[in-house]
């Protein structure tokens, strides 16, 4: 038998603040995970989406490259499919957002035969060099966007937009 | 751009770049033997000038479809469109149809006529070639009109 024997009142004691203990973190796991919830959500590839363009087919003229998500708009979602003009510098990859920073046309690459290997928009004539700076003396006021890209088993995945961080 | 308070915003700043309007004449039948057909027309005319849209939202502005029916067409009169549109600041008008009776305002207005092809049966990307295809054939017709003026 051991010295230190538990009287009733101790023994009373423990129990209820046991179970106590058990039903309050019954009542407050639920409300700290609700609390910090957004911290725990995963972000899949942290936004990136997946384009059926190998990476190593690359090269240093850009190429249109299809890219679709899911778009939700209020209650209607709908699948938006948007585009990149993307091409190879050395080794880093370079995808362009194709809308024009003037009034938001679509440009394309060398299609204007007077001013060959420039970004050219056939709404008012606007140029863009291959790092997507604006030519001045057209209309565009600012250079193209930029996509963050990244790469998964071969396969190009392009990011967020951002602003132009070539010029 | 599109007939929206956002865009139409923006056309009253920027009359000067913003000097097209596209018109899509939608021709719907509701009898039982050509409905499918028609809804099929429809659906091509409505992806193809939102493509359209989307690659000169700057420089053109697509307005809601014009629809009639057989029977209540002869109410729609395109050429005092025309002249509201110009009123209203639009230099050039340009009617896109799949309805083949419009030809013959041609000499007077610009329509354009491109055979409606069923999209319903196809993936996207197949889809979107197609769109692409079409789009190529309307190009040419609005740099020659821009570069008229």
């Amino acid at each position: 038998m051991s010295n230190n024997r538990v009287s009733r009142r101790q023994f009373l004691n423990y129990t209820l603040t046991g179970v106590g203990g058990f039903m309050a973190a019954g009542i407050l796991m639920p409300m700290v995970r609700f609390a910090i919830d957004p911290a725990l959500q995963t972000h899949a590839e942290g936004d990136f989406v997946q384009t059926s363009t190998k990476v190593a087919d690359l090269t240093e003229e850009p190429v249109k490259v299809d890219f679709s998500y899911e778009q939700v708009d209020a209650w209607y979602k709908s699948e938006v499919t948007d585009t990149a003009w993307v091409y190879k510098e050395g080794d880093k990859i370079i995808a362009l957002s194709p809308v024009c920073k003037h009034l938001g046309c679509t440009v394309n690459w060398n299609s204007d035969t007077a001013h060959p290997n420039q970004f050219f928009c056939a709404c008012h004539g606007g140029r863009y060099e291959k790092t997507g700076k604006n030519v001045p003396g057209t209309p565009p006021l600012g250079p193209l966007d930029e996509y963050e890209v990244s790469e998964k088993d071969g396969f190009l995945l392009l990011g967020k937009k951002m602003a132009n961080t070539l010029v | 751009m599109f007939f929206n308070v956002n865009d139409v915003q923006q056309f009253q700043t920027q009359k000067d770049f913003i000097d097209t309007v596209l018109v899509p004449l939608l021709s719907l039948d509701f009898e039982e033997g050509k409905i499918k057909q028609s809804s099929s027309a429809a659906e091509f005319l409505m992806s193809l000038t939102s493509f359209i849209e989307q690659q000169f939202k700057g420089r053109l502005m697509l307005v809601p479809p014009f629809s009639y029916t057989e029977q209540t067409k002869s109410g729609l009169s395109i050429t005092s469109l025309k002249e509201e549109l110009n009123n209203a600041g639009f230099k050039h008008v340009l009617f896109i149809t799949t309805d083949h009776s419009w030809t013959s305002f041609n000499e007077q207005l610009d329509i354009l006529w491109l055979p409606s092809i069923p999209l319903e049966f196809m993936d996207s990307t197949v889809k979107k070639t197609v769109l692409e295809e079409q789009l190529k054939q309307v190009i040419p017709i609005l740099s020659t009109k821009w570069s008229q003026s």
